[in-house]
């Protein structure tokens, strides 16, 4: 039993564990009107006095915050280290650090992705028990944006809970009431008298305080931190050079593996021609074939390894999937999208009969989008040390402890080997964007450690592994109707999409159980349209399965449904013959926040001022992470077809910020990413097999033609929402719609253009042919 | 054998001649800032100076700058620990997302201001070819900018 679980906590898991979790459940439901928070009992470790869970501070009174979330560049370490050094009246300064824990407790899980409950406002019997469920498996992993709202309430409680155990050690220190104590920058104070403590002297016995059963929270008037920009722990160390990432772990008597995987996913390792060969390289220590699937070579150094992974001669097994390209992925899509019976994931109102009783023209038109790859800066990476004694300790930039321990499982488990004790530390991750939540890297590095017990194996892909035989946002298309009434607004939306299952294809690789692949709620985000008033709607979604693995990716089904639907409102606002803005307007007469965010966005961006011939602005806005956000693109068409995207401007309401200036870097930066989606990137498989290797085949934005960005944050007063995820969602849509506007061209398809190399690492956009 | 100065010291390697410079650097020298992106001069990641110029080390073999001095992102830092110039402009904006990006960045950027201490947003253009997939364009212009600015003021 971890050493933080709360002794109240303690107890019923106790009860969970014996298998009476429901009758604790429905007998307590009184008592859990409202969900506490776990791990807020302390303990004293040397002369580290660790609070709670998520607080530890040490004799010299120096802060470690621990976060139980990645930091993969969207801030979040610095974010939640607010909420607890607001809690506490701490100096948010260089004496704070920021740790990701390593012990899957409890308090850590994040439970609010599966059960999507705030946790400030969670109560009654299902959450008790997902809860504890949860927190027992340690699901621990980040991703939907949700870090902020999963953990800004338990955090906020958590470093409550310190300041009052640390005012009751002051209080018995100095003799005086605890009522006549303050804290502040660190201190505890009696100011009637003068005298202060510092935390650090008091923190080992604070430790040992039993919490109190309703810490009191700071009211939100008196924050000095939480809403006001603050510089981000994890900078100076990337500045410097020193950050250490995941490529970056160096350990004593290291192997290096690099890894060649089959060019069409399914295949098998038929055999290795060279093996001696290879085996005979410089430095080579192995040559392993890993689950029929794969093949490593282990150096003394990773340059080594990869040289002699460079000579591999192997013979892969034949698979059906050997002949598919994605002119047939394509087709598949367009046959899917005539499937007599889809799954029906919302239908309202009757749909068809309203559009059997429209008297204008429907509109009907079919887009698509490609397979992409994450492309993270950091190329896929695992260290893992499996000792003689079987545990294992593995240092990975992964997304999930939990899918770490799961793939280390899995990995010793082909080597015939069960850990007896696993270790995970999670580093810094250079990117992840839904990527690094697999278990795959992991799973070889762990096998390949199993076979070298008592040396640490890194494994590093090279980046054309990375991009040409790894992990992919599925192929997808969808085709949108709707029946407009008399005044131009739609009376019936009917949207069916085609792509393979995200869900289905994630939970076959990494999960004990699958739901099955139809309606896969990710495949469909961004589809309903819920804000936009419409009396008949209907959504439905049909699987299409390939051979690819597809795997999470930044905003999943947001990343085409929505590109797909706000071009279609474009479409229907031209057929009606109104502004795309003002046609918006109206379908949001019943969505004030989401109106307010439009208006914002439209109002940065000078809508409705002339623009030269050949540019033109569009507009795009979508519900998202429980957050809402609009963006206006300005984009020049050349006369031959070269298009610049110039100018962004982005609208967002999160709901209550926490750090400005990180949800204005992830807008930026989302915009940015989405620029790469909408103009330039492609996955395309020719002979099952996918074509692009590098940067140089997989284009992404650079700095040359990248657009200016403006952005403002729009203030709901609504509880947190998400920031890393929404920032890409509507962008692909606002330039298709601006790109209109300046040629009159509708481009139904992503990328909507090709790029073109000028020069070395320089190149230009160029419109697709109009037949797309 | 290859003797090169590398942030001021006097290094010999013993290694592969073809060994890249970036491996070189991460695995026989212990200097972890210079990052592998692409190996094939495409991302940055791996820049580095080379007699003052800013080169992709990923494709760069050790035996090609025997006798050169070579300085990373580590080697920006003054002795008493003081952030360079480029370096605390990069602070000051919060450019980092990620980070693993930015030590190419922040070395394509010092080489730029040391040829061109005030850059048009055009010669910013010119010079900067590194990828950030975070997309910390948009920081990184202004953080050239601000350096700019506090050179000039220096
Ligand atoms: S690693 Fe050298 S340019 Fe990418
Ligand atoms: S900050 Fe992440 S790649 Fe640039």
């Amino acid at each position: 039993m971890p050493r933080f679980l709360s002794r109240r906590g303690f107890l019923i898991t106790g009860a969970a564990l014996g298998g009476t979790a429901l009758i604790a459940a429905v007998g307590g439901v009184g008592y859990l009107a409202t969900v506490d928070v776990d791990g807020l009992d302390g303990f004293v470790d040397g002369d580290r006095a660790v609070l709670n869970a998520f607080l530890t501070i040490q004799g010299d009174g120096r802060v470690v915050i621990q976060v139980p979330r990645t930091e993969m560049g969207q801030g979040i370490h610095t974010g939640l280290a607010m909420v607890v050094a607001e809690e506490l009246d701490l100096p948010f300064d260089d004496r704070i650090s920021v740790a990701f824990p390593t012990e899957p407790l409890p308090a850590y899980a994040n439970w609010f992705n599966v059960l999507q409950q705030r946790p400030e406002e969670a109560s009654g019997p299902a959450v008790w028990v997902g809860r504890r469920v949860l927190g027992l498996l340690g699901f621990i992993a980040t991703g939907a944006s949700a870090s902020t709202m999963a953990l800004w309430h338990p955090m906020r409680v958590a470093g409550a809970a310190a300041r009052q155990m640390l005012l009751a050690a002051g209080s018995a220190r100095l003799g005086v009431p605890a009522a006549q104590l303050t804290t502040a920058d660190g201190f505890v104070r009696h100011e009637a008298s003068g005298r202060s403590l510092f935390y650090g002297e008091l923190a080992r016995e604070a430790a040992l305080l039993p919490p109190p059963d309703d810490p009191v929270l700071k009211p939100a008037a008196d924050w000095r931190l939480i809403g006001k920009s603050q510089r981000r722990v994890d900078l100076p160390a990337k500045v410097r050079g020193e950050q250490v990432f995941g490529m970056d772990v160096v350990l004593p008597d290291m192997l290096h593996a690099s890894i060649r995987h089959a060019p069409v996913f399914g295949a098998r390792v038929s055999r290795i021609a060279n093996e001696a060969e290879v085996r005979a390289q410089p430095g080579v220590k192995d040559v392993a074939v890993i689950d029929g699937r794969q093949v490593a070579v282990v150096a003394d150094s990773w340059w080594q390894a990869e040289q002699a992974a460079s000579l591999l001669d192997i013979a892969w097994t034949q698979t059906e999937a050997a002949g598919v390209t994605s002119a047939e992925m394509s087709a598949r899509l367009k046959t899917a999208l005539g499937s007599a019976e889809p799954y029906e994931n919302i239908n309202e109102g009757d749909v068809e009969a309203a559009i059997a009783g429209s008297t204008s023209p429907m509109i009907d038109a079919t887009y698509e989008v490609p397979f992409l790859t994450h492309a993270c800066m950091e190329p896929m990476n695992a260290t893992v040390l499996v000792r003689q004694d079987g545990s294992v300790e593995a240092w990975v930039p992964s997304q999930s402890p939990l899918g770490v321990r799961t793939g280390i499982g899995r990995g010793t488990g082909w080597a015939g080997l069960e850990p007896t004790s696993i270790t995970c530390n999670i580093t810094m991750n250079g990117g992840a964007f839904g990527r690094r939540s697999d278990l795959d890297v992991t799973a070889q590095a762990a096998f390949l450690a199993a076979r070298h017990r008592g040396r640490p194996v890194k494994v590093i892909w090279s980046r054309e592994e990375d991009i040409g035989r790894g992990l992919y946002r599925s192929h997808a298309a969808a085709r949108l109707r709707a029946a407009l009434g008399p005044d131009g607004l739609p009376v019936a939306y009917d949207a069916l999409v085609a792509a393979q299952s995200i869900i289905h294809s994630v939970a076959g690789r990494n999960l004990p159980f699958n739901p099955g692949p139809d309606g896969d709620s990710l495949s469909v985000e961004g589809l309903d349209k819920l804000h936009y008033t419409i009396p008949n709607r209907r959504v439905r979604s049909q699987n299409v399965p390939s051979h690819m693995p597809i795997g999470f990716w930044r905003s999943n089904g947001f990343s085409f449904n929505t590109f797909f639907t706000e071009s279609f409102v474009d479409e229907c606002a031209l057929a009606a013959g109104a502004d795309p803005l003002a046609y918006r307007r109206t379908l949001l007469r019943d969505s004030p926040r989401h109106l307010a965010v439009l208006n914002r966005a439209a109002e940065l961006a000078g809508w409705g001022s002339p623009m030269a011939q050949g540019r033109g602005r569009g507009i795009a806005v979508e519900e998202c992470y429980r957050s809402v956000i609009a963006q206006v693109a300005e984009v020049t068409v050349a006369e031959d077809g070269e298009i610049t995207v110039d100018r962004v401007f982005g609208a967002i309401d999160v709901g209550m910020v926490i750090n400005p200036d990180a949800v204005i870097a992830q807008m930026e930066g989302g915009i940015i990413f989405g620029v790469t989606t909408a103009l330039m990137s492609a996955i395309t498989l020719d002979g099952g097999t996918v074509t692009e290797s590098n940067f140089h085949d997989f284009p992404v934005q650079r700095m040359a033609n990248a657009p200016a960005v403006e952005v403002a944050i729009v203030d709901s007063g609504l509880p947190p929402g998400g920031a890393g995820e929404p920032g890409i969602v509507p962008v692909a849509a606002a330039i298709a719609n601006a790109i209109h506007a300046a040629t009159g061209r509708r481009i139904r398809a992503l990328p909507l253009a090709v790029t073109e190399t000028v020069g070395e690492r320089r190149t230009r956009t160029v419109l697709r042919s109009a037949a797309t | 054998m290859v003797e090169l100065m590398v942030n001021g010291t006097r290094v010999s390697v013993e290694t592969d001649a073809g060994k890249p410079l970036l491996w070189v650097l991460r695995e026989d020298l212990d200097l972890l800032g210079p990052k592998y992106g692409c190996g094939v001069a495409q991302c940055g990641a791996c820049r580095v100076l080379i007699d003052g110029e800013s080169t992709p080390s990923c494709v760069t073999p050790i035996d090609s700058v025997a006798g050169a001095s070579v300085v990373t992102v580590e080697g920006l830092v003054q002795a008493d620990g003081t952030l360079s110039l480029v370096q605390q402009a990069w602070i000051d904006e919060q450019v980092p997302q990620c980070g693993f990006c930015q030590p190419g960045f922040i070395i394509a950027a010092t080489a730029l201001l040391e040829a061109t201490p005030q850059p048009t947003d055009a010669q910013i253009d010119e010079a900067i070819t590194n990828i950030c997939r975070c997309g910390t364009y948009p920081r990184i212009r202004r953080a050239i900018h601000r350096a700019a600015t506090m050179l000039a003021e220096r």
